[in-house]
């Protein structure tokens, strides 16, 4: 199990690197610098831009300087926690990401808690009838809020229930208080709903049709033990899909903090992509990437806790070499 | 703790329904970004300026027909020789903090602005031959120049920076760069990072105090929600797109409507345009040119897709610009002229419609930075009456930095954008041979040794009525080389809450100009405060 915990950590580092290099090496060869798009700030405006005040912005944040050294700087920086300034407002990027997190993590934790609080049950009901009506409208509504991309969900949520009922605030900040996060929370959290009930149903489905679930039932267990059966058994492909909800959420709330004019981490990134401003946007992939690898990395060591098999496995030598 | 503290508070005031000042003191504005400074030497973004124009005032302002008048300057002279500029502050302009406003701080500014250090993108260039700037006295500065420069009076709307607060440490990097001390109606009263800016009356303020108490600018990037919130009132303002336009007359059309918000259409320097590549060969020669103005039906694009609040464009400056010409009759749409013109160039059918001159087929790449719908549109129905005349045209939606970064390079065949213009446009920058890519906004190439020869004469060109005949001779000639095609000039439109009074527009849009948001009254505050 050691032996298996490092070999994944240090394939999770390894991705970390990768992800940092690939998006260094993205934003640093699209067109357009930092510098061109700041004095274009105003749109196409027929101003010249001075060359002098160009080059200065350029050297103040070492943009003229060789791409590779860049990269180097900005890693062995990295390492002490040093992400250097915004390019956009020369703030330190540590205090600008500071200022965003707290909405990004309450707004992904509240969704993900939501998701899971109404889509493990619904999966479950769904699944104790595998084609009843419950199971065919549920599917029918998770595959609709599925396909429905986030951004138009959000949209249309807020015109109905903001613009048009009036129920809930537009804005969410210190004057409406809770309600104005009800609207951002419950869009983020229906995609993943989905998700959840569908993947709950399919497991617990297979666990329900499972000769060990026919066995208990034979031996007269209750329909609540069987499902608590059924859902010890699917903890393994839950724990892998925890990891992959957490990509899906994170991605999906720069599209709904954008939509509902929230300040977090997603909107941030996007400005900071469309500004090329390289310091944020790869201080910003780290953190992501560092969730992301972290729920993957937790997945599989809770996988392996639940399910020693993989562990062998994994541990077992390539095809064609002798133990 | 402090985040929980927050928490509390707004479930407290939530609860408590209170909201603060009485909403009739307040105005509500949309800014569709995050203002990255409020360092106004530094700003160069719509949303920077906007808050500025109500902190800062410039030594000259524009006023609403874009005349330069007195600001902080009671007067901004020019010496016989042009060569030296002298400014007269006024005896009461202070700074939020009750100290004057000097000659020293004029000083500063202008040093710090011409320092190659200082990172100002769009400033610098208006003080091109600078010299040095001094202080005469504690309220005049001289400003010399090695060279002349009629339009360098527009470089006098020129906000200061404080000497004091500013001095010490990179300006690029200060921290009053997010807490600027302010010498105009309204001072920064709070700013929540990405949510809002509160501005609340600068009491020092020398000139006639603003009538709202407050004005909170909320970040909305998107378009969509904001037009909710200026249904509900949660904001004062915001431009409109045509669909909302249109919504919202509707909805005035409707009994019992009074809260609706008002629509304002107004005039604004700003057109859209295809760019031609001059230089490459299927652009060379304006005949074609001419018949790919002549293959767009600008009037139909006016009337449907901006639903007839849209003028035609007849070369590069906009009817809104004091010297536009408006005897310059544009290219009328008439595909059956643009397909002799492009035979008459030696462009003819070939066997598979496309046009061709010997090996050269009559096709490029037309790009367009994503995000204007209509702007897709127009490509689009013009791709369609290029592809009748036999011109193959593909469109290539671009991100809008990468888009920019192309178009400066001048690597672009073809492209679509629209162009915004200053109140005294230097139009060497975009129109003469030498400002092509990648020193200059030339990106087009477009060379006419005549029209470069009346761009030079512009730069020292002082007499206003000659300036005008220059400029009406320069848009004649680019009208006839037609080295873009210029399209339309879009009004702006604006919808603004029913209870904001004295909203004034002008062709520099609602608010940069003077006194511009600052003369806003609400339904409470009729008068000025004095």
């Amino acid at each position: 199990m050691l032996r298996f915990t490092l070999r994944r950590a240090a394939s999770a580092l390894l991705t970390l690197l990768g992800v940092l290099a690939l998006v260094f090496g993205l934003v640093t060869a699209a067109p357009g610098d930092a510098a061109a798009l700041a004095a274009r700030a105003g749109g196409n405006r027929a101003v010249s831009v001075s060359p002098e005040a160009l080059a200065a912005f350029r050297h103040l944040y070492g943009l003229d300087r060789p791409v590779a050294e860049r990269f180097l700087t900005w890693t062995w920086r990295a390492l002490r926690l040093d992400f250097g300034r915004s390019l956009v407002d020369g703030q330190p990027v540590t205090a600008r990401i500071a200022r965003a997190l707290p909405t990004t993590f309450a707004l992904n934790l509240a969704a993900l808690f939501l998701a899971c609080l109404v889509g493990v049950p619904l999966g479950v009901a769904a699944a104790r009838r595998p084609g009843g009506r419950l199971d065919r409208i549920s599917g029918f509504v998770c595959d609709a809020l599925f396909s429905t991309p986030t951004f138009v969900l959000g949209l249309l949520l807020l015109l109905v229930f903001s613009g048009w009922l009036r129920v809930t605030p537009v804005f969410a900040d210190a004057e409406t208080g809770l309600s104005g996060f009800v609207l951002p929370v419950v869009t983020l959290a229906l995609a993943s709903l989905a998700l959840v009930a569908r993947f709950v149903r399919v497991c617990v489905a297979a666990a329900l049709a499972d000769p060990a679930a026919r066995a208990g039932r034979a031996r007269g267990e209750g329909p609540p033990a069987e499902i608590r059966r059924a859902l010890r058994r699917s903890s393994a492909p839950f724990a892998a899909m925890g990891a992959a909800l957490v990509p899906a959420v994170v991605s999906g709330s720069i599209l709904v903090e954008r939509v509902f004019s929230l300040p977090g981490a997603g909107g941030l990134l996007a400005e900071a992509v469309f500004a090329r401003d390289l310091p944020t946007v790869l201080a910003l992939t780290l953190l992501s990437a560092v969730v992301v690898v972290a729920a993957s990395l937790a997945a599989d060591l809770v996988t392996a806790a639940l399910d020693p098999r993989t562990v062998r496995a994994d541990d077992a030598p390539p095809r064609g070499i002798a133990p | 703790m402090k985040k929980l503290a927050l928490l509390a508070a707004a479930i407290l005031l939530s609860a408590c329904g209170v909201r603060g000042k009485s909403q009739d003191s307040v105005v509500r504005r949309r800014l569709d970004g995050e203002p990255k400074t409020l360092n106004p030497i530094l700003a160069t973004t719509d949303a920077e300026q906007i808050v500025l124009a109500l902190v800062e005032r410039n030594l000259l302002d524009y006023d609403e027909k874009l005349n330069l008048v007195p600001g902080l300057a009671e007067d901004v002279s020019d010496s016989p020789d042009h060569l030296t500029t002298t400014i007269r502050l006024r005896k009461d302009a202070r700074w939020e903090d009750g100290t004057p406003v000097t000659s020293a701080d004029v000083v500063f500014t202008l040093t710090t602005l011409l320092d190659p250090k200082t990172p100002a993108l769009t400033r610098r260039a208006l003080f091109d031959g600078f010299v040095r700037a001094e202080a005469v006295d504690a309220r005049t500065a001289r400003v010399m120049f090695k060279t002349v420069a009629a339009g360098r009076r527009d470089a006098f709307n020129l906000p200061l920076l404080s000497a004091a607060a500013w001095a010490g440490g990179d300006v690029a990097t200060h921290p009053r760069n997010r807490n600027p001390l302010a010498n105009g109606p309204y001072r920064l009263g709070s700013w929540e990072a990405g949510r809002t800016l509160t501005l609340v009356r600068n009491t020092q303020y020398f000139g006639e105090k603003p009538a709202p108490e407050q004005v909170i600018f909320r970040v909305v990037p998107e378009t969509a929600p904001a037009f909710a919130a200026l249904g509900t009132g949660d904001l004062d303002e915001m431009r409109l797109t045509a669909a909302q336009k249109k919504e919202l007359d509707a909805k005035a059309g409707t009994a019992g409507t009074a809260d609706v918000p008002r629509v304002i259409t107004f005039d604004e320097l700003s057109y859209i345009y295809f760019g031609w590549n001059n230089r490459l060969s299927v652009f060379a020669d304006r005949r074609v040119r001419r018949a790919l103005t002549m293959l767009v039906d600008r009037e139909s694009i006016g009337r449907n897709l901006y639903g007839g609040l849209a003028k035609l464009a007849n070369g590069p400056l906009p009817p809104a610009h004091w010297a536009w010409d408006s005897s310059i009759a544009p290219w009328p749409y008439d595909p059956k002229a643009a397909e002799a013109l492009l035979d008459d160039a030696g462009f003819r059918k070939g066997a598979d419609g496309t046009r061709r001159k010997g090996a050269l087929r009559l096709a490029f790449t037309l790009s367009l930075g994503m995000g204007s719908d209509i702007q897709r549109q127009i490509v689009e129905l013009a791709q369609q009456s290029y592809r009748k005349a036999g011109i193959d045209m593909a469109i290539q939606p671009l991100e809008w930095a990468a888009f920019a970064a192309k178009m400066d390079a001048g690597e672009l065949e073809a492209w679509a954008a629209a162009l915004n213009l200053d109140p005294n446009p230097d139009l060497a920058v975009s129109w003469h041979s030498g400002q092509v890519p990648p020193t200059g906004l030339n990106s087009a190439f477009y060379r006419n040794s005549e029209v470069d020869s009346l761009l030079d004469r512009l730069k020292t060109t002082f007499d206003k009525e000659e300036t005008r005949a220059l400029l009406a001779h320069v848009q004649a000639l680019i009208h006839e080389d037609e080295p873009v095609t210029f399209l339309n000039v879009p009004l702006t439109k604006w919808g603004v809450a029913s209870r904001l009074t004295n909203v004034r527009t002008s062709p520099y849009g609602l608010f940069l100009f003077w006194p511009g948001a600052a003369g806003w009254r609400t339904s409470a505050t009729t008068g000025p405060i004095s």
